[in-house]
């Protein structure tokens, strides 16, 4: 139970904030086809949704831009590169968005998005905020992205991953190597096998994508609240009203 | 008392769109604000933080309350929160036992969040603005786990991107730190979420990959 009275009159002086409402975060500057920003709109959008048919709206949301074909690729990636550069969550989504797609066309945007210098970091002296980290994530993204195409056979997407095995960022490294191996040729493996023995990195073939189920779980349970204290969450579901 | 501003990214991808619609429910404000730590302190929820404005996306309260509903419900069976089950379950229970206090200030740009003692936690303008939905919760996740007893005990290792040497890693996964509280939680929202898209899920991975590879002094040998 809470260990103080509810809403407690306050001595000091709190934080204030006051928000800008920020405008749309796409400008689609190289693209007139409103019908088409529109649906890359959507599909971002969809990709935040909540509820039981969240993942229904995305993917329908999806479909509807797969009929434009690959040339929405120029479009999503002329937009990443025109957001600004701490919009981090914003180009994040935009990578996910050529990921999803799976046109093996993508290959060359996704080079270009791996391949950017990463900027230095913003956050020196934090331990959790990273300006790095968010580069680094949408670099990852968009190797998961060549990983499908190699999946798919796509070859010039397996190239790319054994050009960036030998990344300068562990992460990426090591999400290039997984991916080549789960997906590349024997010649595919073979080279990157002379390449991490060439960098003394043969370790990062020891790191194994697990199933959740098999990690070392958590020993939980140390701060047991009465049964009696515990209040059940309402349902998940209830209709949205207004205040 | 500090001020500031901010201007609002885009609340598409973050998830704040949608689940801002869902929690935008008395019966949910009344529930997050009594669990987890906001009641006894409004104070800190006021002037501008959204406490008059609790269904506003743009203000940081309905994006807190964002992050709590995605803790309580992200288990499609969500009403076992039995310590036995996975974190994905009782995280939201974590929270609730371990945070007294949750309490929303500028900061200083150097953090997400801090634990202090006695059950606070305080959260600054990052866990509001960079962070999506499933991130905050596993902000609170990481947070509880330091008011359950375990600081960070070692430095990053080289090559982190949190900084090579700094302060601030876990030594071990078997530390059962509140990294690995983090990256469990997220892991598990990967692998088992629910009322969430694929994209957020992908969202999850990538960063649960990216604490397990930058947040541990000795690297737990696998990835997600």
């Amino acid at each position: 139970m809470p260990s103080k009275s509810f809403d407690t009159p306050f001595l000091a002086t709190p934080d204030t904030l006051e928000i800008r409402q920020a405008e749309h975060p796409f400008s689609f500057l190289n693209s007139k086809d409103e019908k088409l920003n529109a649906l890359i709109v959507e599909a971002v959008n969809r990709m935040g949704g909540v509820g039981d048919d969240a993942e229904e709206n995305y993917r329908r949301a999806l479909n509807s831009l797969t009929k434009r074909g690959p040339s929405v690729l120029d479009v999503i990636l002329a937009e990443y590169e025109n957001l600004p550069e701490d919009s981090y969550l914003d180009r994040w989504s935009l990578v996910q968005l050529i990921v999803e797609l799976r046109y093996p066309e993508a290959v060359k945007s996704l080079n270009r998005i791996i391949a950017a210098r990463i900027p230095a970091e913003k956050f020196r002296k934090s331990h959790d905020m990273s300006t790095v980290a968010e580069e680094v994530m949408i670099r990852t993204t968009a190797v998961e992205g060549l990983v499908r195409l190699s999946a798919d056979g796509v070859v010039e997407a397996r190239d790319v991953l054994l050009k960036y095995a030998a990344h300068r960022t562990f992460s990426i490294r090591r999400a290039c190597v997984q991916g080549l191996m789960q997906t590349g040729t024997d010649d595919d493996k073979r080279k990157l096998r002379r390449l991490l023995k060439e960098r003394k990195e043969e370790a990062l073939l020891k790191i194994k994508q697990v199933d959740v189920r098999s990690a070392p779980q958590p020993i939980g349970g140390r701060f047991v609240v009465p049964a009696q204290v515990k209040r059940e969450a309402p349902p998940p579901d209830l209709r949205a009203t207004k205040e | 008392m500090a001020s500031c501003t901010y201007t609002v990214p885009d609340k598409a991808a973050s998830g704040d769109n949608f689940y801002g619609a869902v929690i935008c429910n008395q019966a949910y404000v009344d529930y997050f604000w009594n669990t987890y730590g906001f009641s006894g302190n409004k104070a800190y929820w006021d002037d501008g933080w959204g406490w008059d404005d609790c269904c506003n996306t743009s203000k940081p309260l309905a994006r807190a309350f964002n992050g709590c509903y995605a803790l309580t419900y992200s288990a499609s069976d969500y009403l076992n929160d039995s310590y036995s089950a996975p974190i994905l379950n009782w995280g939201r229970r974590y929270v609730r036992e371990n945070i007294d206090d949750l309490r929303s200030f500028c900061g200083d740009g150097t953090a997400i969040a801090r634990s202090k003692s006695g059950g606070l936690v305080e959260v600054y303008l990052g866990f509001f603005y960079s962070k999506d939905v499933p991130g905050r919760a596993e902000t609170l996740i990481h947070e509880s786990r330091h008011q359950g007893g375990k600081p960070h005990d070692a430095n990053f290792p080289s090559g982190s991107v949190f900084g090579s040497g700094k302060s601030g890693a876990d030594s071990s996964w078997d530390y059962e730190g509140a990294w690995m509280y983090g990256a469990l939680y997220l892991w598990w929202y990967f692998a088992e979420g629910a009322r969430t898209t694929s994209a957020l899920r992908q969202r999850a991975r990538q960063r649960g990959n990216l604490v397990i590879d930058n947040a541990f002094a000795t690297h737990p040998g696998f990835s997600i």
